[in-house]
């Protein structure tokens, strides 16, 4: 049977191609929704907080 | 009384035994000594193994379509494609996706492997092989089981002892074969980098990154929907942390019982008619060439990222693009810290080795969509 070079040649580059785009986009998505989550986190905890009370036992220096 | 010893010799499978059928039992007992006393892959290389020997007994008609009991195993189990996304589900619950999400540049090197895929496809149809046949084969380069079998089964389903066996070997010979291949691709400098520590990953990143994974692979690649949903419902199983039963269950139980079913039924479809012949046992050379050119294409992947990047990656991690968690991991610490005692590369090498899984199921999935 003949091989079909050109169909080859279309597998070759489309595939690829094709991972590297997909795992580009991946990657992607995957620092901005990281980045989005840490800024929501941190977001939360700076409204969470409230300065710290002293505390009695704590080592003073005079 | 003689006649019911004529009858009982003549009906016997002792008669109906041919040469083919016992170098297929040599082939099994052989693969019976790496699992038992190698304890290569054991898993499923000792049901594959018996899966050979018994389909190899003449007369049994284990295979018979409709009839043979293991017949069902394997058309329910891999014609239908049950069995490989369910192994998925179990791997999923298994993974820890955390040194990806924290340094996400690594999925890159996941792909940068499968180039050698590529490659080897190219190669196995100058060799000979039509297209799914030699797509079949290039996948091994992916060292992933399920995947290959995902991806044989439906484009050469009369290679797929032959595939699956040649991946899960190479895979227990990652030890042997990779670093070899790494030493030979970076220098002494390259392998002495030291990574600095990956940054903690949050719970909500972790529960997210298998929903955003699922939902961007599966708009992308629609054919790699049965591997990958099951790959990140069961890493939901377990990063969740409310459904602790259904994670155990997928990564215990339900993955013991589809492996034995698995190698059963891929030892099943390796009888002397369809294993013995030049073509099939080309493959194997073919499955190690795949295996060390996509190791090659990680490493070289790591190299070029290098000339980019600000903070230095070890291009050894590269290596561990090829999926087979954690065996490529592990051997790249090994070759890391033989360069350099401080160097502890085994968090790193994570992240491109679970890259290597979602790849080589992308790569599978385009293969698919291309050939099927």
């Amino acid at each position: 049977m003949e091989t079909d070079w050109s169909k080859v040649m279309e597998v070759f580059t489309t595939g690829i191609i094709g991972v590297f785009v997909v795992m580009i986009l991946l990657q992607i998505l995957t620092q901005l929704s990281t980045r989005v989550i840490d800024f929501v986190e941190n977001l939360g905890k700076g409204e969470g907080s409230s300065p710290e009370p002293k505390s009695p036992t704590a080592p003073s220096k005079d | 009384m003689l006649d019911i010893l004529k009858d009982l010799i003549y009906s016997s499978g002792a008669v109906s035994l041919t040469g083919g059928n016992l170098v297929m039992w040599l082939v099994s007992f052989v693969l019976l000594y790496l699992a038992i006393k190698k304890q290569y892959e054991p898993l499923l290389l000792l049901p594959i193994a018996f899966g050979i020997l018994i389909v190899n007994l003449p007369l049994t008609f284990l295979m018979e379509p409709e009839h043979g009991l293991v017949w069902f195993f394997y058309h329910y189990g891999i014609e239908l494609d049950i069995i490989p996304p369910l192994i998925f589900l179990g791997l999923g619950a298994m993974i820890d996706f955390g040194p990806l999400i924290a340094n996400p540049k690594t999925l890159l090197l996941g792909a940068g492997a499968q180039a050698g895929l590529y490659v080897t496809f190219f190669a196995a149809v100058l060799f000979g092989f039509d297209l799914q046949e030699a797509a079949s084969i290039a996948i091994i380069g992916g060292a992933d089981g399920p995947t290959t079998i995902f991806l044989t089964s439906k484009l050469a389903p009369h290679l797929l002892g032959a595939t699956a066996v040649s991946a899960y070997a190479y895979m227990a010979l990652v030890p042997i074969i990779q670093p070899p291949m790494m030493k030979l691709l970076t220098t002494e400098h390259e392998r002495k980098i030291v990574m600095g520590k990956l940054r903690p990953v949050s719970k909500l990143q972790r529960i997210c990154f298998p929903i955003v994974t699922a939902m961007a692979i599966m708009l992308m690649v629609p054919t790699a929907a049965p591997l990958i949903s099951m790959l990140m419902l069961g890493n939901l199983f377990k990063e969740s942390g409310v459904v602790e039963r259904l994670s155990k269950a997928a990564s215990n139980e339900l993955m013991n019982i589809v492996t034995i079913f698995l190698g059963l039924s891929v030892g099943a479809t390796m009888t002397a008619g369809t294993f013995l012949s030049p073509k099939v046992l080309f493959i194997f050379f073919l499955g190690l060439f795949a295996f060390i050119v996509s190791t090659g294409a990680g490493l070289i992947m790591a190299k070029v990222m290098n000339l980019f990047l600000k903070d230095k990656i070890n291009p050894l991690i590269g290596a561990a693009g090829v999926s087979a968690v954690p065996m490529a991991a592990r051997c790249v610490h090994k070759v890391g810290s033989e360069a350099n005692r401080r160097n502890y590369l085994l968090m790193h090498a994570m992240g491109p080795n679970v890259a290597g899984v979602i790849g080589t199921v992308v790569a599978a999935a385009i293969l698919l969509k291309n050939l099927g």
